[in-house]
């Protein structure tokens, strides 16, 4: 990697032993980096170090983008000036990045004291920036539109065990950007008074603009093809659902009718997955069918045992007519299923599922991934409560947390086909972890996060699981394991991270040297 | 026939067989730098110390760090065998630093300590107090006796000027020096642009130093020039017209169509490995401004073309060209391909074995690398570190054949990488390749494809070559597996 940026810090560092410690240590603490990854119809196509390279005037700064390729190869850099940024997205369309940031005056600005900070409000300004960047390294547009943005402050602890008070502002729903392939970029957000939609094209001119007037707790934005899809989550009796689906079209401003996710029976759906189908990138929304009596109880270990969901389901949306609408779901509940009890306690590995990420293949079946939930009766606990009976507090000590306790055991992978026939396609052996009492809540405690990674080439999926020893790498294609790696390695620290398309890039920290290893291996 | 005659047969014989193995050993573990030049490190981190050159204290201080940090880079070099002192291509550059020596002994009153640095990069360069490094880049590169005789005639130069000794001082000097600290505590009074007045300050000094240095290369040119006519060395000023191309190793095309050098030995080969498949920004046509270029007064040396005008009227007018015998020019291509291979970089490893191919050569010891590349690969793989085994380069940095094979590394799936390294693992080659080569087979197949690839596995598997191969030059590889 011959990044400029590590190029200056070198500079910086090497020079310190022989100059004035103090001026290097000074401007480097000016200095400040993130990398953010430059996505295009969903997938990595770069990397972008956004750098703040130092104050150069009241109220602006010089900045430094270092663009990279998806090999982090240094491919160029742009230095410019503007005031304050914070650089939220980046996508790629057309040979043009664009850059979304939140200007402001007043956020990551120092204040002396409350006082300065309450006086400078009335002064306070947030707009979203959007800077256009050819391939040339030119900016080829820039787009400034005010936010209504609250005026904020934190007091952030410096190294020498001082405070200082920053300004701070947040909005309501995150910027989101997104680019719409052979047209431009669409970015939404949502301030103190309004939620916008906007499109640009890649020259940075603004081409549409819509206020979405829905009162939503969250918002995603999916674009396809050149329409531009919002979940909205608002605000539902059962507490996973209330989700809705708004359409538009950009090519002619149309405004789709609004789609709301209900199974047949009128049951509420959590969506675990809002993304483009691979085969034939459409949208699709994937979830679980959430049961009317039970399903506000989903919290705990516990929960799970009494079935706050029905079954899966899957809504292919080809189109805006009713035949476009393409909705599978399969049911539990309804004890038609062999492998799964009508509570959803799966049969053959004895376990239930807490089911976490769900995803299409390059065949159209959808595939939800579970971490599967282990219960055990709590016998001793039990015998130790009858014993001591007689007495007061005992019992309440050994019984209070439940009868039963959950640990997570092996993942589950649950199968629909097209037709909407569901099946445990496999289970992926994970070693048993800590039993926890019934009540506490499953994220607490739930040791793996899931992601997917796709190869075009191969039409191959790969489920990506991050346990707490093992980072498992299994092809969901021929339901195999491909890789596992183990999070420790002697003295190295290893985690898994998505790349580009088909690869994921291993970072290795190893602790004795202090060296750090990245590597984009292939899948 | 008596028994003392059949003896002494017997001891000719010998002799005979360890002088023939010696001949196909490129050096011996012992040539290598950490070994063969302990005696030298040691009397070195003895010999070199900072002579007083300051009145003041911070500026001797300075000073003292700037000459320290010379003596650490060279002993951390010798440590890490960033040389070698082989039996052949040492000799033959040390015979043309002798020639040069003799002849001027009036300024070079000592024989230099010359050092043969195994990188791959076309360079040479004097770290002052008489000592000399050669890469095998350079020999490599140079097309005649001639031409790499000037390039250590131009360091030797440098030596003799005391350029390196001297640049120490005017550092010390300026980073001591009270302009200095106050353009600092300018830096940490101002408010605004504090980096932008920073790399002023550095690159102010940089451009001095760079003036300097440029002002030090012509007078090394014309010195060099000097030197090699006191020994009748003929000097052509197209020598430095030649060096301006030594940055264009990976652009040459390879004479034939990669699929050509895989079906020679019989292995299956897919296209569609060697074609991009990726949508990233590498494959796109970008063109910042080039950031990789140096701003022309920022650069140490003046321009190839700037020191070929200077220099013609002081060629020779009928230069006569001695070719470097084939046999250094063959032992140093063994030689850097090796140490690129130990150090991990697989591409431009296997893209000179390629263009050494295409010229012809049939030598077993390159289809012997060929293998070792494809089962270090697959080593790589098996612990997720292809994309750095690879060394992945832009596309504008190389030939389009390079960026397909870089591509083949990248996208060859596993089972064919597997295939591969058996294929390999059976060729006819092997049976014109010596023990140690078939011990290092060993030892690769132990590290690539023994369902075993527990640490103690490939510690015990190297314990073995090493036994069982003291001396190889292979060691050095197995050193990097072995417990101790």
């Amino acid at each position: 990697m011959k990044n400029t940026v590590y190029a200056l810090f070198l500079i910086l560092f090497t020079t310190t032993v022989h100059a004035q410690t103090k001026v290097f240590k000074e401007v480097s603490e000016d200095i400040s980096s993130s990398l953010e990854p430059i996505i295009q119809d969903g997938k990595l196509v770069g990397y972008l170090f956004f750098t703040t390279l130092e104050k150069s005037s009241a109220d602006s700064f010089n900045y430094r983008l270092s663009i990279m390729d998806e090999n982090l190869n240094d491919i160029g850099t742009v230095n410019f000036r503007q005031e304050h940024l914070d650089l939220k997205e980046v996508s790629f369309e057309q040979d043009v990045m664009c850059l979304a940031y939140i200007k402001s005056n007043f956020a990551g600005k120092e204040f002396k004291n409350g006082k300065e900070f309450k006086r400078e409000t009335s002064k306070a300004r947030t707009s979203l920036f959007a800077q256009f960047v050819d391939l040339n390294g030119k900016i080829v547009g820039t787009s400034t539109i005010p936010m209504d943005i609250k005026p904020e402050s934190d007091y952030v602890y410096t190294s020498n065990y001082r405070t200082k008070l920053y300004g701070n502002g947040r909005l309501k729903h995150p910027l989101q950007l997104k680019n719409i392939p052979g047209k431009g970029f669409a970015c939404f957000y949502g301030d103190d008074s309004k939620n916008n939609l906007l499109v640009y094209n890649t020259a940075g001119k603004m081409t549409w603009k819509n206020q979405v007037r829905e009162d939503a707790t969250d918002f995603a934005m999916l674009t396809s093809g050149t329409e531009i899809d919002l979940l909205v989550k608002r605000t539902d009796p059962m507490k996973e659902g209330g989700f809705e689906i708004l359409g538009y079209n950009t090519k002619d401003s149309t405004t789709y009718p609004k789609f709301v996710l209900k199974d047949k029976k009128g049951n509420s759906l959590k969506v675990l997955a809002f993304e483009n189908d691979p085969a034939t990138g459409k949208p699709y929304v994937s979830g679980m069918i959430i049961d009317p009596r039970n399903g506000n109880r989903f919290v705990t270990g516990n929960n799970l045992r009494h079935g706050p969901y029905d079954g899966v389901f899957s809504i292919n949306l080809n189109g805006h007519a009713k035949k476009d609408i393409q909705a599978s779901f399969s049911y539990w509940s309804d004890g038609s299923q062999t492998f799964v009890d009508n509570h959803g306690f799966f049969q053959e590995p004895q376990l239930y599922a807490n089911v976490e990420r769900s995803f299409k293949d390059f065949s159209g079946n959808t595939w939800f991934a579970a971490c599967g939930v282990k219960r055990r009766f709590r016998w001793g606990g039990l015998a130790w409560g009858t014993i001591l009976s007689p007495l007061i507090l005992p019992p309440f000590l050994y019984l209070g947390g439940g009868l039963h306790r959950y640990a997570f055991k092996d993942v589950l992978l649950i199968k629909q086909d097209g037709a909407g026939h569901m099946s445990l396609a496999t289970t992926v052996p994970e070693g048993a972890g800590q039993y926890q009492f019934c009540a506490y809540p499953l994220y607490t405690v739930d040791p793996r996060s899931y992601y997917t990674v796709s190869n075009p080439d191969t039409r191959s999926d790969y489920l990506i699981i991050n346990s707490e020893k093992n980072i498992e790498i299994y092809n969901v294609s021929q339901n195999k394991m491909a890789r596992s790696v183990p999070r420790k390695d002697g003295n190295s620290v290893i985690n898994v991270l998505p790349a580009k398309e088909g690869y994921v890039m291993v970072y290795e920290f190893n602790r004795k040297e202090r060296t750090t290893r990245l590597s984009i291996e292939a899948l | 026939m008596s028994p003392a005659k059949i003896l002494l047969f017997c001891i000719l014989l010998s002799l005979l067989y360890t002088a023939n193995a010696q001949d196909q050993n490129l050096y011996n573990y012992q040539d290598l730098s950490h070994v063969y030049y302990q005696k030298q490190k040691d009397s070195l981190k003895k010999a070199w110390v900072c002579p007083s050159a300051f009145s003041d204290r911070d500026g001797q201080h300075k000073y003292k760090e700037i000459y320290d940090s010379r003596t650490e880079f060279l002993l951390s070099a010798i440590t890490h065998d960033d040389y070698v002192h082989d039996r052949e291509v040492y000799p033959y550059i040390a015979g043309i630093v002798r020639q040069i020596a003799n002849a001027n002994r009036g300024l070079i009153p000592a024989d230099p300590l010359l050092l043969l640095d195994r990188n791959p990069s076309v360079n040479a360069y004097a770290l002052g107090d008489n000592v000399l490094a050669v890469n095998l880049g350079l020999v490599i590169f140079s097309g005649s006796r001639e031409e790499l005789a000037l390039a250590i005639a131009h360091e030797m130069s440098h030596n003799i000027l005391h350029h390196p000794e001297n640049a120490m001082r005017e550092r010390a000097a300026w980073l001591s020096s009270d302009e200095y600290k106050q353009s600092l505590n300018a830096v940490l009074s101002s408010r605004y642009d504090r980096l932008t007045r920073l790399q002023k300050i550095l690159e102010g000094f940089t451009f001095s130093r760079s003036r300097h240095q440029r002002f030090h290369e012509s007078e090394a040119d014309s010195l060099a020039i000097i030197l090699l006519k006191n020994c009748n060395i003929t000097f052509n000023a197209k020598y430095f017209l030649h060096l301006d191309s030594a940055d264009e190793e990976y652009h040459q095309h390879l004479h034939q169509p990669l699929r050509n050098y895989f079906t020679t030995y019989q292995l299956p080969f897919d296209d569609s490995w060697a074609t991009r498949h990726s949508h990233g920004l590498s494959t796109r046509n970008y063109n910042f401004s080039d950031t990789t270029t140096l701003e022309d007064s920022l650069k140490t040396h003046p321009d190839c073309p700037e020191r070929y005008a200077r220099t013609k009227d002081r060629s020779a007018a009928h230069p006569q060209l001695t070719p470097i015998p084939q046999s250094v020019k063959d032992r140093t291509n063994k030689m850097l391909i090796w140490n690129l291979y130990t150090s991990g970089t697989l591409t431009p490893c296997l893209y000179r074995i390629f263009l050494e191919k295409d010229k012809g050569s049939k030598d077993p010891w390159y289809d012997f690398m060929i293998s070792n590349i494809f089962y270090g690969l697959y080593y790589a793989d098996r612990n997720l570190n292809r994309f750095n085994a690879i060394g992945i380069v832009q596309k504008e940095y190389i030939s389009k054949d390079y960026y397909s094979l870089q591509t083949l590394f990248e996208q060859m799936p596993r089972e064919s990488l597997r295939q591969y390294c058996e294929g390999f693992g059976a060729g006819a080659f092997w049976s014109s390749l010596p023990s140690p080569e078939h011990g290092l087979k060993s030892l690769l197949y132990t590290l690539a494809l023994d369902p075993d690839d527990s640490e103690r596995a490939r510690s015990k598997a190297a314990h073995a070559f090493a036994t069982d191969n003291a001396g190889s030059m292979y060691c050095e590889f197995s050193d990097n597996f072995e417990k101790k």
